[in-house]
């Protein structure tokens, strides 16, 4: 019986799975194309990694209280065309326009909480319903047509300070916020406390319902800020923007270690698993795979990280067993 | 002494069924008070009212005078009053110090006030000389610390009173140690704590008062001076046993039906070893903790067993459940809600559940529904189910013993060789209770051996050919029909591998 | 559909009393396996009065149209919401299967259009696929695409039976890598050129009806409407099969034992993991049905021919019908009433001149809707049954 060894190897593994699959993944790229490990491309790796790494940090918030959300691609088209709208017919300027965004966000997470907290209604019917609302509601108010920011956005959006690209600013400081919130304040100690045991939580005297409003409110801001912050560099909002985005964030959220069932994962998730997936799609532009191919590695990486979370649950299953003797 | 905690003619009753009747009783504080009673002798419904989890039907509770109707456990937190469950109620990805400040966090500027909380939590785990870490994550625990965790929690919100559900079932001697020496400094702080144990001897040493409970009512309640663990039990048992159990129709027969040879899993069994006859019903007893649902469990094949063999009718028992059913186990578990029952569907459907590939006609086994309209109907009046139409009633409709009568009737169906039966009349009133009884008895009569686990010694005594006692994931021993005494198979129980009078000193 | 006597079906409520108030046949109504059938039919004669066209054969031929192929993708899902499971890939199965009919069977095909495909020169070139102008190719094609399509089902059973990890993140990655392959093979292009005969599967009629000349000159110059038509035949006989399969089978028991309780009915010795494999299999061959349909009658093998919104679509179909996400309470009746209604939904919004961002919306609204109204009916049942 080698029981015990495998054991530890899975122990391994389900800890520290990730990062191993992140470490394999810098390798194989490095040794294929050395560019890849050079500091200017790891530099536009993490740029373009802020936008569905800001969302993720947002997601790892609604995955921690074992709920989901899959609203948050239409949000990203959503909140920022509201700020198009504030910014061109009012002139509230970027400033203006971020803040708008952002609370068009809370709204729209504020009506997913309210069907979801109030009302009772699973998470994944009412994201799924809402990813549709949100993004016909935007179709309605462009007539399905593309929206043109005024110019004073891409100044912002290609602007950098100190020599760090705003996108990565705004990646860094959302992530950094993200995970005093967590660890830090009595409402991110609560959302571990709900996703560990919801019913133990409610007994405890936790308020669960607002708890669980908060986090939903949270990833809808946290959607529209990444989409605003993209649409900064472009300058333009398409009816299909976001479209889709809402596995890519999810993906990256789990990814990075946040598991589906709840009470696991930390802001840094998000960081890691957004990083990774952009690490692989740049990678295998420079390995020149065909651009068609790309989804299904990435969507193999995934499998790899749902399959060591599904082994981390398990694990966990298996060590809440009662012990009735010192063994 | 002044009364802490009073209950006037309390009453609680679930689906018409009493579990607490007329109880009157008053709680001094400072005192601890030992609670003891058979299984469903009412023990956890008057806890849970008392603790808001439950709402009495009628009576009332005072606390430290005033009327007391907690609507929710928070209610009962507010009052001052503090249930440690025997499930933990803690959360394994925070740290200590998170779980007892969890619904209150102390903020300094919206963050928390991490200092305060340390220092607060580490006062509160030296007064309960716990050393460790308040940053430490309650999921690197072993079971003793996180109990006294739990009490920390406790302290921390200045409860009056402590309750504690049989804290000891999941400690090792030397964290019970700790425990006790725990409740000790509880006490002399003035504290007011309920203990509810079946583990007499530790109920004996701690309390100040014993109350005794049977069917839901006040039997005896005294200073604990005055009891020995012989009287409790005396206590506990209490009035005469006839017209309660069936007459055995049948003798167990001389063939070895199933055997278990050196079962053994680390943590929970340690060489466990045992036979069943043909037509036998041997009884397992034990109590909470001691290892027989578990062993049940790993012989059904739904836990691991590291070392240890089994045979059915000769035939090594391997292989998953069902293989496991296809060689003739059955087996009805102890918590029938969850895993004994689909609670929605319909009663056929439960009744026809384990044997509804043989309803199948190949070769894309359509149901034969003519013939299994017919055979679940028979089941139902077979096994005297008061139901109304069985295809569209769901399970959840009936009562607990027709529940149970349910699944018995669904493994029936197989016409299994062993029926493992884990607490078969767990929930199920006096009535039904006879009937189970009645229905053991007919399975060991068609030759049938039957492995009877509970926790109600009375039943076993008053069905089994003979009983086996488990302790800590150990048989202790065994007694034949002719030897039954409840004193000797309790302190074996207890731990005891001699006889009974050791316990009573 | 115009099922004239449904009242007298409403079945196994017998337990009200002999003269029900008002308020018991209301909760009757809305508790009956009709409910949503009622529902369609209120809406649909509510809106003929503000909407002349919706009543033409030629719009009622349409609507049963558009049914067909979204009832066999939804009949597939029903059995994976019934053991507490969603199915993300059914889309995905789509456009792959549809690829792989396409590329056996089609007889010519452009370089233009395909020659940088993986699969020009190996399997397709100018003449063809390799099953093009063969006896019987097109039966081979389609048990290739069945095949295919049976393996991506396993696959997605296999991880979540057995790894125990969860059907929404396995069948998203499926979702994701399946349709990237299906892209990959094409380069993103159509195969066009399909024989005929694999085309009459998705156009072809037996039935249809004469509404004779036309006042206008309009083409055609006689209205024929499809009544029966291929689709329809085969629409319909997945949907009785899978009834059968659902009622009247020990599979079928199996499928609602798991879904209501999946610990008991582990212990109760039902081979849980085999009957998730099969489902998984099942809803991925449905969704290779459904291919088949929606191929043929777009005339070309589309590798994005499920993507976007097909998958609200098809849960939205199955959830209105009143198959639960929570496992154990599915049929497939519901599930046809349930595509009725969305078919018929869609189809107004159309007829109104929405946009199809508008048609979303009011969709999304109606599966809020529509899981709101399962949340009350589990209440009222409970309530019923204590």
């Amino acid at each position: 019986m080698n029981g015990s060894a495998r054991d530890r190897a899975t122990a391994v593994l389900a800890r520290h799975g990730t990062l191993l699959l992140f470490l394999l993944i810098i390798f194989v790229f490095g040794t294929q194309v050395p560019a890849f490990i050079g500091p200017e491309n790891l530099g536009n790796i993490i740029k373009q990694a802020s936008f569905i790494g800001i969302a993720a940090v947002g997601m790892v918030f609604v995955l921690l209280t074992a709920g989901i959300d899959l609203s948050v691609g239409s949000v990203m088209y959503l909140g920022p065309l509201i700020a198009g709208f504030a910014m061109r017919d009012y002139g509230v300027g970027v400033a203006g326009g971020l803040v708008v965004a952002v609370a068009a966000g809370a709204v729209m997470g504020s009506i997913n909480a309210f069907l979801i907290v109030v009302l009772k209604v699973v998470p994944f019917i009412v994201t799924l319903s809402t990813l549709f609302f949100f993004r016909g509601f935007g179709a309605y108010l462009t007539s399905s047509r593309q929206f043109d920011f005024p110019e004073e956005i891409r100044t912002f959006g290609l602007s950098s300070v100190l020599g760090v690209p705003t996108p990565i600013l705004f990646f860094a400081v959302v992530a950094l916020g993200a995970h005093v919130v967590l660890s830090r304040t009595a409402f991110g100690r609560q959302v571990y406390a709900i996703g560990n045991d919801e019913a133990a939580a409610a007994k405890a005297g936790i308020r669960v319902g607002r708890v669980k409003a908060g986090v939903y409110v949270t990833c809808s801001s946290l959607a529209a800020l990444a989409g605003f912050v993209l649409i900064a560099q472009i300058g333009r909002l398409d009816t299909g923007f976001g479209e889709g985005r809402e596995f890519d964030v999810i993906a990256a959220a789990v990814l990075g270690g946040a598991s589906l069932f709840g009470g696991v994962g930390t802001a840094f998730s998000a960081v890691i698993g957004a990083t990774m997936i952009q690490a692989v799609k740049i990678g295998l532009v420079f390995t020149g795979i065909n651009l068609y191919l790309q989804p299904m590695l990435q969507g193999l990486i995934i499998f790899a990280a749902v399959f060591l979370d599904s082994l981390r649950a398990s694990r966990l299953e298996m060590l809440r067993r009662r012990f009735i003797r010192p063994r | 002494m002044t009364t802490l905690l009073s209950f006037q003619d309390l009453r609680k009753e679930y689906f018409g069924v009493p579990a607490v009747r007329d109880l009157t009783l008053d709680i001094r504080a400072g005192d601890v008070v030992g609670v003891i009673g058979e299984n469903g002798a009412g023990k956890s419904t008057l806890m849970n009212m008392v603790g808001g989890v439950v709402q009495p039907t009628d009576g009332e509770m005072r606390w430290q005078g005033e009327p007391y109707r907690p609507r929710s456990p928070g209610d009962a937190t507010a009052r001052g009053i503090a249930f440690i469950h025997q499930e933990l109620n803690l959360f394994t990805n925070l740290t200590i110090a998170e779980n007892i400040f969890v619904d209150q966090f102390p903020s300094r500027f919206g963050m928390i006030d991490r200092p305060a909380m340390r220092q607060r939590t580490a006062d509160l785990l030296q007064q309960l000389a716990l050393d460790v870490s308040p940053d430490t994550d309650v999921d690197s625990l072993a079971p003793g610390e996180r109990q006294l965790v739990e009490i920390a929690k406790a302290l921390h919100r200045d409860a009056e009173l402590i309750i504690f559900d049989e804290p000891t079932t999941s400690l090792t001697p030397r964290e019970t140690a700790r425990l006790f020496e725990t409740i000790e400094r509880l006490k002399a702080d003035g504290k007011t704590i309920l203990y509810i144990s079946h583990i007499l001897g530790d109920v004996k040493r701690l309390s100040d008062a014993i109350v005794v409970l049977r069917d839901g009512e006040l039997v005896e309640q005294g200073a604990a001076a005055d009891f020995d663990v012989p009287a409790m039990i005396t206590a506990m048992i209490g009035r005469a046993l006839g017209g309660l159990y069936p007459e055995r129709t049948s003798e167990p027969r001389d063939d070895v039906l199933f055997s278990a040879r050196g079962l053994t899993q680390p943590g929970i069994l340690e060489d466990v070893s045992f036979d069943i006859r043909a037509g036998e019903i041997l009884g397992l007893f034990g109590l909470m903790g001691s290892g027989r649902s578990e062993m049940a469990r790993i012989v059904f094949g739904l836990d691991p067993l590291e070392r240890g063999t089994l045979a059915l009718q000769g035939r090594p028992l391997t292989g998953g459940v069902r293989q496991r059913i296809a060689s003739g186990l059955a087996f009805v578990t102890e918590d029938r809600r969850a895993e004994g029952l689909l609670m929605d569907a319909a009663i056929a459907d439960n009744l026809s559940l384990v044997a509804i590939e043989e309803f199948g006609r190949t070769p894309l086994a359509f149901l034969d529904k003519t013939r299994l309209a017919r055979r679940t109907g028979q089941m139902q009046a077979d096994m005297l189910i008061k139901a109304g139409d069985i295809r569209t009633q769901p399970a959840r409709a009936l009562s607990g013993g027709n529940q149970q009568k349910v699944v018995i009737g669904k493994w029936l169906m197989r016409h299994p060789a062993l029926f493992i039966l884990d607490e078969p009349t767990r929930g199920v009133d006096v009535g039904a209770k006879f009937e189970i009884y009645a229905l053991a008895d007919r399975l060991a009569a068609a030759g049938s051996g039957v492995l009877f686990i509970s926790s109600e010694l009375e039943e076993l005594t008053g069905m089994c050919d003979r009983i086996m006692v488990m302790n800590r994931g150990e048989v202790m021993g065994g007694f034949d029909r002719a030897a039954f005494s409840d004193r000797d198979i309790l302190a074996m129980a207890f731990g005891k591998r001699v006889p009974a009078d050791e316990v009573a000193a | 559909m115009t099922d004239s006597g449904p009242r007298a079906t409403v079945s196994g409520r017998d337990e009200f009393p002999a003269a029900p108030s008002v308020r018991q046949r209301a909760m009757r109504l809305f508790l009956s396996d009709y409910f949503v059938l009622y529902l369609s039919l209120a809406y649909f004669l509510v809106l003929v009065p503000f909407l002349p066209t919706l009543s033409n054969p030629a719009n009622l031929a349409n609507i049963l149209s558009n049914m067909w192929p979204l009832l066999v993708v939804a009949v597939g899902q029903t059995f994976v919401l019934t053991i507490a499971g969603i199915d993300l890939s059914q889309g995905s199965v789509v456009g792959f299967t549809s690829v792989i009919g396409a590329m056996l069977l089609a007889t010519s095909a452009s370089p233009d259009v395909l020659s940088n495909a993986p699969i020009w020169g190996l399997i397709i070139d100018e003449a063809g696929g390799p099953l093009a102008n063969v006896p019987g190719g097109v039966l081979v094609a389609i048990v290739a695409m069945v095949a295919a399509g049976a393996m991506i089902g396993a696959a997605n059973g296999l991880a979540i039976a057995h790894f125990r990890m969860p059907p929404f993140m396995v069948t998203l990655v499926t979702m994701i890598v399946i349709s990237a392959f299906a892209i990959f093979l094409t380069q993103s292009e159509n195969i066009r050129n399909l024989p005929e005969s694999y085309i009459q599967l998705g156009k072809g009629d037996i039935v249809s009806v004469y509404f004779g000349e036309q006042a206008e000159s309009r083409i055609p110059r006689r209205q024929i409407h499809s009544f029966i038509t291929y689709p329809m035949l085969i629409a319909v006989s997945v949907a009785i099969l899978a009834h059968v399969l659902l009622n009247s089978t020990v599979f079928g028991r199996q499928v609602f034992a798991i879904g209501t309780n999946r610990r008991a009915a582990e212990i109760s010795g039902i081979p849980v993991r085999r009957v998730i494999v099969l489902v998984f299999t099942i809803s991925a061959i449905c969704a290779t049905i459904g291919a088949l349909l929606y191929s043929t009658r777009l005339e070309a093998g589309r590798p994005t021919l499920g993507d976007g919104n097909f998958l609200l679509d098809v849960i939205g179909a199955t959830v209105i019908g009143g198959t639960s996400l929570f496992g154990g309470k599915g049929k497939i009746i519901w599930t046809v009433f349930g595509v009725f209604f969305f078919v018929l939904l869609s189809n107004t919004l159309n007829l109104m001149n929405l946009s199809s961002f508008h048609i979303d919306m009011v969709k999304g609204a109606v599966i809020v809707a529509a899981a709101l109204l399962d949340v009350l009916r589990t209440r009222l049942i409970r309530g019923e049954a204590s």
